[in-house]
């Protein structure tokens, strides 16, 4: 009984410490957030292109290849710090952009376009954020991969960093 | 230029950490001026580096990132100081400034007697420190600067302008590295075996008071301002981030008790330094939940890996190894006279494991999320109804212990004479509980029984406190005289505990709630109030535009009581909206109306909440911080007298 009050703090420590290392590192990372939306359909919405000035074709963007849909803003600076990313993905690894410009000033998101490159298919706009409700976005930037069949298959929450870009690539490259 | 010079203050404060750390290890009186360089040093340059990012924040330079991000140059001055805490790089280089404050006044009790014990503490606080500064200069810099220098910052979260809230994380604070002087105390103790007979538990207590004194106040302004800013009528949520403070507050409230017993009766003092260590790592173990994103709540905001792994690092290693020598060295501390259940030490120690295991049910609600997540991959939430139904309970019993202990004598009891002594307050209670009953009709049984327990406390304090007087004016030549002091701050402390049961049982039992739409000119009754909504306006404030609806109260005489203004703002900077409560309160009531979204055709959302008896939730607690200072002073001045 004694030897049980003096050891059992450490066995509890240990077993606590343990599935927290479990959840941190060998289960996820907790920018991969679980979305209600994976396989899921992507929610559709109706807006204006910021590129165009026209509605935003949602049948046409949302079509039958794999793309990933990128939330982000001019006024976010992690956004800022992924776009190379993004160009990468989209200019070397061919892969469809759609790019969703959340609360934002159109003159400054064109802007900010022209200054870092425009990799985005189409941008539509989302001056009140109700598109990013629809999509469950914590903040931005936030990034989806959506399959072929309008599925979303992948969640990341947060920028597109060095440190996790190739397992981003290695999951587009599954759902192709 | 600020930025780099609060750069290199970080990092000779790591240096002079280092040096501490070297010099603590050496078991020699002479060591104490390199000891003070260290501990000085570091509290000079940790100073230096946390007024330059005030600096910085004050004087709005874009070019450092941590500005960039929290700040703007419309803020109103004192959330642009509060900013520096407000974000999470400014609050860890708070946490490292109350570090080295703490770290300064364990040096001071350095005296020929305890050298040893002191420079051992100063060894573990040195590694500590060195843990969070290299957390800080790796993963939260907060000096980190940026090429382009932008013309204006992101603003702020508005929901976060509020003065409760600027000083609520430093009152944290200080309460959780407080407990790391209790931890750091407890290690140097087991380490040395306490072979000079060195009274550790005189040197902990005015640190766990400290402590607990923060940490209480401290949750109650986080509460204050989830009740006026939040808007959800409520004042406690349950939320992780909630939790992460009250498990360190519910071990340090058992510590304090059973130091009190080590104290006098040398006894229990093996379970005191387990629960030293417990309580600073369940403050760190807080931290990482709220840190690392591992958990999701309304008050994270960033999510960030390698902070959460750096965390957890840490405390793995610092828990590992205070732990095995807990494992290896208590039982040397393990008490040789046993007391009974029924006497005052006995009642203590029902309450310490009271504490306990509500902390462990605290904790294994928060983290219960988790470990189903492991095995169905779901995010679920336990909430309220699981922290209700094992919590409320468990504590009944703790408070009618609480109620009697301060009756009970140390050691052996007389009970006919506890029973004669205790008969009045079960009267009083008795009595209270039936004009409650008669006068209200109300035949809800959680009211009734807080109601009740909260009698049974308030009246076992006069009891106590007319016991004290008599004693007194009895024996004229009585000496210590602080015996009676201390006695009154448990006495103050008490009473608030007994006004705190009066406001949470009226806010949860009693509270009304009337959620409508309604349009202007449309009424609604509550209670006995008539609310009226007269009309909505625009407004403009310094940094925010809102629509200000204005609600009339009537009585029941039709006598009108005041006008409530609350507020939906919007502000144009971070195209946030938050609504502004508004409150009418008096010692019985509050009235709280909140503003939701609508228009003048379909009309407006509007929540009206009666809170009975909130008011006594934050005079409670009010009084139970005045007798944690109370009782710091009188420690304090203890420490003083004997020249220890």
């Amino acid at each position: 009984m004694r030897k049980f009050f003096f050891i059992s703090p450490i066995i509890v420590f240990l077993c606590i410490i343990f599935i927290f290392f479990y959840l941190l590192i060998i289960k996820n990372d907790p920018s991969e957030l679980p979305s209600v939306l994976i396989n899921k359909n992507a929610p559709k919405f109706e807006t204006l292109s910021l590129l165009s000035k026209k509605k935003f074709l949602y049948e046409k963007e949302f079509n039958n290849d794999l793309k990933i849909v990128n939330f982000f803003a001019s006024w976010c600076v992690p956004c800022s710090a992924e776009h190379k990313y993004i160009d990468q993905l989209s200019k070397e690894k061919g892969i469809k952009v759609i790019g969703i410009n959340y609360k934002d000033d159109p003159k400054k998101a064109l802007q900010w376009l022209d200054n870092l490159g425009n990799p985005y298919s189409d941008v539509a706009i989302d001056s009140d954020g109700d598109i990013a409700i629809n999509w469950g976005v914590y903040g931005i930037p936030e990034t989806f991969i959506v399959n072929y069949n309008n599925i979303i298959q992948y969640r990341l929450a947060g920028p597109i960093t060095k440190k996790n870009y190739d397992t981003f690539y290695k999951q587009i490259i599954k759902n192709k | 230029m600020a930025s780099t010079l609060g750069n290199s203050a970080l990092w000779l404060s790591f240096l002079f950490s280092v040096l501490q750390f070297i010099v603590s290890t050496r078991n020699n009186n002479t060591i104490i001026i390199f000891n003070r360089i260290a501990v000085t040093g570091l509290l000079a340059s940790t100073l230096a580096s946390f007024f330059l990012l005030m600096y910085c924040h004050v004087t709005s330079d874009f070019a450092v990132i941590n500005v960039f991000q929290n700040s703007h140059t419309t803020k109103p001055l004192l959330y642009k100081i509060s900013g520096v805490w407000g974000n999470h790089e400014g609050s860890m280089l708070l946490w490292m400034l109350v570090l080295s404050i703490t770290n300064y006044f364990i040096f001071k009790l350095y005296n020929k007697n305890n050298y040893i014990f002191v420079s051992k503490t100063l060894q573990i606080q040195a590694v500590i420190i060195i843990g969070f500064l290299l957390f800080i200069l790796i993963t939260s810099n907060p000096f980190e600067t940026m090429s382009v220098v932008p013309s204006n910052g992101l603003g702020f979260n508005p929901i976060l302008q509020d003065p409760a809230l600027a000083i609520h994380p430093p009152l944290l604070y200080i309460g959780y590295v407080g407990l790391s002087a209790v931890f750091s105390m407890s290690i140097a103790t087991m380490n040395s075996e306490n072979d000079a007979g060195t009274p550790w538990y005189t040197y902990m207590k005015p640190f766990v008071l400290a402590a607990w004194t923060f940490l209480t106040a401290g949750i109650a302004l986080g509460s204050i301002w989830a009740y006026y800013e939040l808007g959800w009528g409520g004042w406690w949520f349950w939320d992780p981030v909630e939790n992460a403070a009250l498990m360190p507050w519910l071990l340090s409230t058992a510590l304090l008790h059973s130091l009190i017993t080590v104290e006098r009766k040398k006894s229990l003092q093996a379970w005191v330094l387990l629960l030293a260590i417990l309580a600073f790592l369940l403050s760190v173990i807080g931290t990482f939940l709220v840190r690392s994103g591992i958990l999701t709540s309304v008050h994270t905001f960033a999510l960030d890996p390698t902070r959460g792994i750096y965390i957890l690092i840490f405390i793995g290693l610092l828990g590992s190894y205070s732990l095995i020598l807990f494992a290896l060295k208590s039982k040397n501390f393990l008490g040789k006279n046993y007391f009974s259940f029924f006497s005052r030490e006995g009642s203590i120690l029902v309450n310490n494991l009271i504490m306990v295991i509500v902390c462990g049910s605290v904790f294994f609600g928060t983290t219960y999320p988790l470990i189903v997540e492991i095995f169905t991959s779901n995010r679920i939430s336990v909430g309220e109804p699981y922290f209700n139904a094992t919590v409320i309970p468990m504590i009944i019993p703790a408070i009618l212990v609480m109620g009697i202990g301060p009756l009970l004598s140390w050691g052996k009891v007389d009970s006919k004479k506890t029973l004669k002594q205790i008969s009045p307050s079960i009267l009083l209670t008795v009595i209270i509980i039936i004009i409650f009953f008669l006068s209200y009709r109300t035949y809800n049984i959680p009211g009734l029984v807080g109601i009740g327990l909260a009698s049974w406390i308030i009246s076992n304090v006069l009891v106590t406190l007319f016991l004290n007087i008599r004693k007194e004016s009895k024996k004229n030549n009585f000496t210590v005289t602080s015996t009676i002091k201390h006695f009154n701050s448990m006495i103050i402390a008490h009473l608030g505990v007994g006004l705190l049961i009066i406001g949470i049982t009226g806010s949860s039992v009693w509270q009304e709630e009337k959620i409508s739409r309604m349009k202007v000119n449309d009424e609604k009754m509550i209670s006995n109030y008539n609310v009226v909504f007269k009309e909505i306006n625009e407004v403009a404030g310094p940094n925010y535009l809102a629509l200000r609806g204005s609600f009339w109260i009537y009585n029941q005489n039709n006598k009108i009581i005041t006008v409530l203004t609350p507020e939906n703002r919007i502000y144009p900077i971070t195209k946030n909206t938050t609504s502004e409560v508004s409150i009418h309160t008096n010692l019985l009531r509050d009235l709280y109306i909140v503003l939701g979204d609508g228009d003048n055709d379909n009309g407006w959302v509007v929540r009206i909440y009666y809170n009975p008896l909130v008011v006594w939730i934050w005079i409670g607690v009010l009084v139970i911080v005045i007798g944690g200072l109370l009782a710091l002073k009188n420690n304090l001045n203890i420490l003083k007298l004997r020249n220890l």
